[in-house]
């Protein structure tokens, strides 16, 4: 995958392009927003990492100024957590947030996560760990064993696959898997999600899907 | 107040003791005079008592009289004019309590003599302001400055061995922690200055999106997080400090609760917010220096956790809100039931 590193700290863009290298990504560096205008005209890439504050110009107002325009998912890196909730609060076009300092692992994770957003020049395969789910084919399998799930626990598994690392609330769950003429019962979530639960257990990927009680599940991001 | 000695008698002490000198004076003067009238002028000697009928005729009732009115009306032009004085006093000592920046005492209705007093008050005043807003920047952008060189160092101790590069990890999270902390600490001292539009805060939101967002955190680190509605009623407050508070509560939390453990946000009953955590439980007594020792910045520890609760304390007093602890139920709670627009 190739990405483009927007940061005027061009040490920090070196080391994290090098560290990205590992995780099996291409990375391009762009010190400037202009150079990040050339950098997009010569090239197409998966994603940008974008420093908020740059020498010649706001990243964020760049980001309006873009709007309309086709831009690949954006991950935003900023200097402190509160501003980062308001850059996801706007509608700016920053389809995530980093707050500084980081890990890369946290960065692959991230961008890997974009790239599989729907919309996104998405592989077709999601995976987490040795589980991979191919949308397309509506297969799920273990390493080489195929999953035996129902149609119902698909769906939960690719919603919960496309935000792996993340929390997808009860509502979101119920709003993707079930049509707004059925009505839904209390405990039909909880009921689908445990049920997939026994298939990944029984298939050896214990402990993967997690119950955050009062606010939703989270299917861990394994490397 | 700075010593009320003799020396700082009071405006009514001092026109009192005037008076009664002047009194003293006038009875003397008066007195002589009656004095040469009938003892040293008179053609017949009088009698004492009419001599006592004379004193009480022309030195008693006349002063009397005269320094009644002249009490009185002294009295009055006094408190008058000192009314303006007393109510600038109460002004600024309310507006410290709550918005420590961008006061101004009204000194138009001052008498004469005190208005260069006024104008030296406000003078003073906007010294501290400028003062306090150089300090919030330095702080603001020290913090950003910062961020950039502990990425950096981050970045660069992953190149290390693991076993060498995680303990120094840890430090860079703490010292990264701490500056967040400075920051907030900065933001808070101008949202209170400027006094931004108050938002409606749902607490079941504010938790929820925290509990969502933190939950991936906790697990990394082992340990779980949960919701729990127990009504939560709205209230009017600025619900990105609200959230920054909780969050300083569930990270603590996280920090006590041990490995396996649930930490678990409560939202409600009414305008409360609450964490509660698996650690030993904080006492009223240990919260309270704890809240106050991170005010004193240079006693904070380097993981943050002195600072996490003073800047906590400072956000529920800008809410006019309380931080309480239940240590039997090991829950820190955000009460904002007695803040302005709380249902009760």
């Amino acid at each position: 995958m190739r990405i483009l590193i927007v940061e005027d700290a061009v040490r920090l863009a070196a080391l994290l392009a090098e560290a990205l290298a590992k995780h099996g990504f291409t990375c391009d560096r762009a010190s400037t927003l202009s150079a990040t205008e050339d950098a997009l005209a010569a090239a197409t890439y998966d994603a940008i990492i974008l420093d908020i504050g740059l020498p010649d110009g706001d990243g964020l107002d760049w980001l309006r100024r873009k709007r309309g325009q086709s831009l690949p998912p954006i991950l935003a890196l900023t200097a402190r957590g509160t501003l980062a909730e308001r850059i996801a609060g706007l509608d700016s076009g920053v389809d995530d947030y980093l707050t500084k300092p980081f890990a890369t692992d946290e960065v692959a994770a991230r961008l890997r996560a974009l790239v599989r957003r729907p919309g996104a020049r998405a592989s077709p395969v999601l995976q987490s760990g040795a589980l991979r789910l191919d949308v397309a084919a509506r297969r799920a399998t273990m390493g080489e064993a195929p999953l035996e799930l129902s149609r119902r626990e698909l769906d939960l598994l690719e919603l919960l696959l496309r935000r792996a690392g993340a929390v997808v609330s009860r509502e979101a769950i119920e709003t993707a898997l079930y049509s707004f003429d059925v009505a839904v019962t209390p405990n039909a979530v909880e009921a689908t999600v445990s049920r997939l639960r026994k298939h990944l257990d029984e298939a050896g990927a214990t402990g993967i899907l997690h119950t955050i009680r009062g606010v939703g599940y989270l299917l861990e991001d394994r490397p | 107040m700075i010593g009320a000695s003799s020396k700082t008698r009071s405006l009514a002490g001092r026109l009192g003791l005037g008076l009664g000198l002047v009194a003293l004076v006038g009875a003397l003067v008066l007195l002589g005079l009656v004095a040469v009238e009938y003892i040293v002028g008179a053609e017949e000697p009088i009698t004492s008592v009419q001599l006592a009928h004379e004193v009480a005729d022309h030195v008693v009732a006349p002063l009397f009289v005269l320094l009644g009115l002249v009490t009185l009306a002294g009295s009055f032009v006094i408190r008058a004019a000192l009314r303006p004085l007393a109510r600038a006093a109460l002004d600024v000592d309310r507006a410290a309590q709550t918005a420590p920046r961008g006061v101004r005492i009204d000194y138009s209705g001052f008498p004469q003599e005190a208005q260069p007093f006024g104008a030296a008050v406000n003078r003073l005043l906007e010294r501290l302001d400028a003062a306090a807003d150089a300090q919030e920047a330095f702080a603001s952008d020290a913090a950003h400055e910062l961020k950039t060189p502990l990425t950096i160092i981050a970045l660069e101790l992953e190149r290390l061995p693991a076993d060498v590069g995680a303990a120094l990890r840890d430090d860079v999270n703490a010292l990264s922690r701490l500056v967040d902390q400075l920051l907030l600490l900065a933001r808070l001292d101008a949202q209170v200055a400027s006094q931004p539009p108050r938002d409606l805060v749902d607490p079941g939101s504010v938790a929820s999106e925290l509990v969502a967002s933190l939950a991936p955190i906790a697990l990394k680190a082992s340990r779980n997080m949960a919701l729990e509605d127990s009504g939560g009623a709205n209230f009017l407050g600025r619900r990105e400090a609200v959230a920054a508070a909780l969050r300083n509560l569930v990270d603590n939390a996280l920090r006590v609760t041990p490995e396996g453990g649930t930490v678990t946000v409560i939202a409600g009953p009414g305008a409360r917010l609450a964490v509660r955590d698996e650690g030993p439980g904080l006492s009223a007594d240990r919260l309270a220096d704890l809240a106050q020792r991170g005010r004193r910045a240079g006693h904070a520890s380097p993981s943050g956790a002195g600072l996490g609760l003073a800047i906590v304390a400072k956000i529920m007093a800008a809410h006019g809100g309380a931080l309480c602890t239940d240590a039997a139920r090991r829950e820190l709670i955000l009460d904002f039931t007695r803040t302005e627009g709380a249902n009760p």
